[in-house]
């Protein structure tokens, strides 16, 4: 899929009364990407989070448009065209397995029960999550385990658009690597942008970075 | 995507949650019975004698309360799940991941609280048995399927009400206007744990303003003396009248909290 953003503008307003001023997220965002991997880098507060979070029909942007492969996408469009994969991974029902949690999330995205259990085994397979680890209580997962639980959850959808917000979170080396694959599989059929703020895993993850500064992308050399 | 789907996975996910507070399950069927309990040995404290505001009704102090508590205890599912529901996916964080997939809004309204809606069936069944076997109360003049329509009437009101009251919670997160009301003067103005002839005169056009009133007074009637819908035309019109007004309101506000919510990016936070 070809995804374009246009003047992208996110304003969020200071609570009432709180005496603070807005905060202008993205101001003016321009963006093309896909098919392919495209990195985002930024410092903390640069608007990545906020930008994915657009880009996936999570929140609404305040001005600007998003063209998916030419036609103009809203947010109830890009919210089926798009899988993210939040940077906080507890975004999950603590008290269900990991199998349960995506076969939830799975049902939400149009996933058969079966299709939901065969696709979380593959992955899980793929990140060095075991059965017997998506077969326990959410809450009892490491860290690195419901970062693999909340990828799997992504990458299951099998959207066109893929945004993965610091998907490298937690995990070892060996699941690092698996997700690598991953990212250049799911690349070659989808637009995936990437964040990180690990350097070298965002530039193996993506053949183009660009860095988000200001509310605004700008090129970025390897 | 299969709206059927969806809740069937909203009930299998709250059902295994239920499932692993084992206790919790067991107690709330206890506290069932023991409030049940208290009332029923308040109509023995004050005899089998009929109330003149109950003559209408035809019932002892026990049998109305233990009607309307059951009733209500069904149809006051509706008002407080869908709020309760809501904050707890806030607060879990799970609402913004929900609400990120294709499911639109009244598929998501519809599935949140099927499981509430399940569970009460449940406790209206411990009510039913508990009323029988434990209390020995009998309704041989009910009219259950006039009783029926005052049930179905009244549950898509409160469920309005409910959803109503959940766009406070999707705005604001705490501080809820109509749960207060609905929680602490449905029950003094509404006729709830005694007819509403018993409030001064002052008092009878506010209670004449809740959906509730009319709601318990029909399914009294229908179930204690066998009112048909002729004799119970004016509270069901009233009924009608609430989910004319309250329904698509609720349908159409619940879908404008969760785009302000977008708008302003709160749909995260709680």
């Amino acid at each position: 899929m070809r995804l374009e953003a246009r003047g992208l503008v996110k304003i969020f307003p200071a609570p009432l009364f709180s005496g603070g001023a807005p905060l202008r997220a993205l101001d003016g965002l321009d963006l093309e990407a896909g098919p392919g991997a495209l990195g985002i880098e930024g410092p903390n507060g640069s608007g990545k989070t906020t930008l994915f979070k657009t880009l996936a029909g999570v929140i609404e942007a305040d001005g600007g448009a998003v063209l998916a492969d030419g036609a103009p996408a809203g947010s109830r469009r890009l919210r089926e065209l798009a899988a993210l994969c939040p940077a906080n991974p507890r975004s999950f029902y603590f008290r269900l397995s990991g199998a349960e949690n995506l076969r939830f999330f799975g049902a939400l995205a149009g996933l058969s029960p079966a299709e939901a259990g065969e696709r979380a085994a593959r992955l899980g397979g793929r990140l060095g999550l075991s059965g017997a680890d998506l077969g326990r209580r959410f809450d009892r997962l490491s860290e690195g385990n419901m970062q693999k639980v909340s990828l799997i959850r992504a990458f299951s959808r099998r959207s066109p658009l893929l945004l993965l917000d610091e998907p490298f979170r937690g995990l070892d080396a060996r699941a690092a690597e698996g997700l690598l694959e991953l990212i250049e599989e799911t690349a070659r059929r989808s637009a995936v942008l990437v964040s990180s703020h690990t350097p070298e895993l965002l530039r193996r993850a993506a053949g183009r970075v660009l860095k988000l500064e200001g509310g605004r992308l700008k090129g970025s050399g390897p | 995507m299969s709206r059927a789907r969806v809740i069937l996975a909203f009930v299998r996910r709250d059902f295994l949650a239920e499932r692993s507070y084992r206790l919790s399950f067991a107690l709330g069927a206890l506290a069932t019975l023991a409030n049940l309990a208290v009332f029923y040995y308040i109509g023995e404290l004050f005899g089998a004698g009929l109330a003149p505001q109950l003559e209408a009704y035809g019932a002892a102090y026990f049998p109305y309360v233990f009607l309307s508590l059951a009733f209500f205890g069904y149809i006051g599912t509706g008002a407080g799940s869908y709020a309760g529901r809501l904050r707890q996916e806030q607060t879990q964080g799970t609402l913004e991941a929900a609400l990120s997939t294709p499911l639109g809004t009244l598929p998501f309204l519809a599935a949140m609280s099927a499981w509430n809606f399940l569970f009460a069936t449940f406790e209206l069944a411990v009510y039913a048995l508990a009323g029988a076997f434990v209390f020995g109360l009998e309704f041989p003049s009910a009219n259950w399927p006039s009783a029926l329509l005052v049930f179905a009437l009244s549950a898509a009101c409160f469920a309005a009400l409910g959803i109503i009251s959940s766009c406070f919670v999707m705005l604001f997160k705490r501080g809820n206007p109509l749960a207060w009301v609905l929680n602490n003067f449905e029950g003094l103005l509404g006729g709830v744990y005694f007819p509403v002839g018993v409030l001064p005169g002052w008092l009878i056009p506010v209670s004449n303003l809740l959906p509730v009133t009319y709601a318990v007074r029909a399914f009294q009637l229908a179930v204690q003396r066998g009112a048909g819908p002729a004799e119970l035309k004016g509270d069901l019109l009233a009924l009608a009248a609430f989910n004319i007004v309250l329904l698509p309101a609720a349908a159409w506000l619940f879908g404008a909290s969760v785009r302000r919510a977008r708008r302003t990016g709160t749909l995260g936070e709680y």
